[in-house]
């Protein structure tokens, strides 16, 4: 008990994100009788498998103190290019050029973005436009998709009761990140810029490599997302995937990210996307319109935004004060000083 | 007054522009009005007044909106991410208000008065404005705070848009023809230069004056170059934020109120893809903003420059249609003008100043 407590004293975010997502689900597991069944579960994580990976690629760039926009566009143009050359090379190989072009795509942006030194933000929506400027010129501008819609199953078939090959693939993905972000100096370099930039360059880290790792890294996640929805779907359109962006900030938000960088792990980008997923799918149950999805996501992420920011004035302000309490005690202790002198010399 | 600027005055033209911008400004915009003109001669029925007159319509309705989101990123709040979404949220309840059943306002059968028709188009049109301005009194008190405007304006746009497609039940909302917002939507005044040019042209001159000659266009310059400064000579970014979002807000309003006059109905998704030029109109109105060469981390550029970014890209736009090419050749030419121009400014800054 002694030990649960320390831990979420420690973890405070954490802590709040893993209360947040089992409180979402036992609620709409009491409300809906099919939620708490083994269907569902693996629907989840069918949604895990996207949703995480976008959650995990902003994960990342939060932490690093910056935000990819383009991921959407980089997801979009992954699907089309996988379901357009599905046909005529093979699922496999199609998917294995896509995902190398989405990685290579991200690598110049962070290349891009450190060897400038501006803020990954104004690149990135340069960019979000470039890419779906090229996934309309690789779809001509149609909606793609595949001749025979057998192709793809083997990424949706069922293994071990709740997963798939995709989902799997993804978990896999998050424990390597996730080893990687804790364990190697290079993740804990990521740690450094997003935190403290200025002393990290100070310290002698280079800015170009953890950029680029985790540029590359969120590139990689937005393709290989891509990559799931359009071999699952076997259709793709270039204009598509959009609502990724907010989905994936959501979750990263609820998973313990803050804006200003160096904080939040991978481990609460999975809870914050299992938190998104499980909202995703009970509103599914209760038969809400996808834009109703969209407006809780919105009002969600903007109180996790408000406590955020007012924690922070909150901090501000007690530190303000305290300063001021302390220059107010140091000024008095002098006072009577001053006045002790005086009153022993006069 | 002593001779201290008089010399710099006599400088030449070529000097001036040499002294003032960079070789790579020069070359970019050098490289760019190359290309317009090469365009501009190869192209058939370029150079005729009906096209310029299409070319300044298109850029009108992002402009205005461009015009707005200027102040934002002049007062170094990056931009807002819900500009379509406010215009959708706006268009919603102008629609809904000009097709409501109340607002005959006594006309009885057949067609209403003018006053009738006046009075429908006030209400309607003050509604909106109140509403966008709540809309951005609300994102600018979150940004002002220190909210991140980026993360802050992504979740008002899932809101704004859930709310507009939640109050029309996704649908589309039409009203009869005729109605108060014909003038605005497709009527002209001065021959037959459409209504919208002209308000497009107004909007620009007024925030034009107002950045140049107000304190207030000047605190907006103070607070994005140097924010510390600010702070320290009493111009808190907090209330900055509000009034920059509201302006911002009430730009975008104003274009959905223009654009419903227009089609005489309104659905959120209007502004969502391929709404006039191409591609999605928040992105391009950002694209207009910094083609126009404003520096996104606030404190330089100008409604000017905006303006003109827009009609450049309008101007590109038009050509490549008349060329041939399709949607997808397009949203790639804007994308790579916004990437090369980023570049462009961020290798200038890079040499120029020191890196914060």
């Amino acid at each position: 008990m002694e030990r649960i407590k320390n831990w979420v004293t420690e973890n405070p975010d954490l802590s709040f994100a893993i209360l947040l997502a089992v409180s979402v689900y036992t609620f709409f597991a009491i409300t809906e009788p099919l939620f708490f069944t083994h269907r569902t579960g693996f629907a989840i994580m069918e949604r895990f498998a996207v949703l995480g990976l976008v959650g995990l690629a902003l994960t990342l760039c939060i932490i690093a103190g910056e935000i990819d926009l383009s991921i959407g566009s980089n997801a979009a143009l992954a699907a089309v290019i996988t379901v357009r050359f599905t046909d005529s090379l093979g699922a496999v190989n199609a998917l294995l050029i896509a995902l190398a072009i989405s990685t290579i795509i991200g690598i110049i942006q962070g290349y891009f973005i450190a060897y400038l030194r501006i803020r990954a933000i104004v690149l990135t929506v340069g960019t979000l436009m470039l890419l779906r400027g090229v996934a309309l010129f690789a779809a001509e501008e149609k909606t793609v998709m595949l001749t025979d819609f057998r192709i793809p199953d083997f990424i949706s078939t069922k293994m071990l009761g709740y997963f798939s090959p995709a989902s799997l693939l993804v978990i896999a993905m998050f424990i390597i990140v996730g080893l990687f972000m804790t364990y190697t100096r290079y993740g804990r370099e990521i740690y450094a810029i997003g935190g403290a930039r200025k002393e990290a360059l100070a310290s002698g880290i280079s800015l170009k490599r953890p950029m680029i790792i985790v540029f590359a890294i969120s590139g990689f996640c937005a393709g290989l997302g891509g990559v799931i929805i359009g071999l699952r779907s076997g259709t793709a359109q270039a204009l598509g995937l959009q609502y990724l962006l907010l989905a994936g900030t959501v979750a990263a938000f609820i998973g313990g990210v803050s804006i200003l960088g160096g904080k939040g792990g991978v481990i609460g980008a999975a809870i914050g996307t299992l938190t998104v997923n499980f909202l995703n799918t009970g509103l599914v149950f209760n038969v809400t319109p996808a834009f109703m999805v969209q407006l809780y996501l919105g009002v969600l992420l903007l109180v996790v935004i408000m406590f955020q920011t007012g924690s922070r004035v909150f901090e501000n302000r007690q530190q303000r004060s305290q300063i001021l309490n302390d220059v107010d005690q140091r000024r008095n202790i002098w006072a009577d000083k001053i006045s002790g002198i005086r009153r022993s010399s006069g | 007054m002593t001779d201290v600027t008089a010399p710099t005055d006599d400088l030449k033209f070529v000097q001036r522009i040499r002294r003032d911008y960079s070789p790579l400004v020069i070359a970019m915009v050098g490289l760019f009005v190359v290309i317009f003109v090469a365009g501009a001669v190869f192209t058939d029925d370029f150079l005729t007044w009906f096209n310029i007159k299409t070319i300044i319509r298109d850029a009108a309705l992002v402009g205005i909106m461009a015009i707005g989101l200027t102040f934002v990123t002049l007062s170094g709040n990056f931009f807002l991410l819900s500009m379509k979404e406010i215009a959708a949220l706006s268009i919603i309840c102008f629609a809904t208000l000009m097709g409501a059943d109340w607002n005959q306002w006594g006309a009885g059968e057949g067609d209403p008065t003018t006053s009738a028709l006046v009075m429908t188009f006030s209400v309607a049109f003050l509604a909106t404005m109140i509403i966008a301005t709540i809309a951005g009194a609300a994102q600018g008190a979150l940004i002002g705070l220190g909210g991140n405007p980026i993360v802050v304006t992504l979740g008002a746009a899932g809101l704004f848009f859930g709310i507009g497609s939640w109050w029309s039940d996704n649908l589309v909302v039409s009203y009869r023809r005729p109605h108060g917002a014909e003038w605005l939507g497709t009527g002209s005044f001065i021959g037959d230069i459409p209504n919208i040019t002209v308000a497009f042209i107004i909007i620009a001159v007024v925030a034009e004056l107002t950045l140049r000659y107000t304190t207030f266009g000047r605190q907006v310059y103070l607070v994005g170059a140097n924010r510390a400064a600010g702070r320290a000579t009493g111009h808190e970014n907090f209330g900055m934020a509000i009034k920059c979002c509201i302006i911002a807000s009430v730009c975008a309003a104003f274009v959905a109120v223009a654009f419903s006059g227009q089609v005489s109905s309104a659905h959120v998704n209007y502004f969502s893809s391929e709404f006039g030029s191409s591609g999605d109109m928040t992105i391009m109105v950002i694209a207009i903003v910094m083609v126009g060469g404003n520096s996104i981390m606030g404190g330089y550029g100008s409604t000017l420059r905006t303006s003109l970014g827009a009609i450049f890209i309008s101007t590109v736009d038009n050509m490549m249609v008349l060329n041939g090419f399709n949607s997808g050749a397009r949203v790639l030419a804007v994308g790579l003008m916004i990437v090369f121009s980023i570049i462009v400014f961020a290798l200038v800054r890079r040499g120029s100043r020191a890196v914060e």
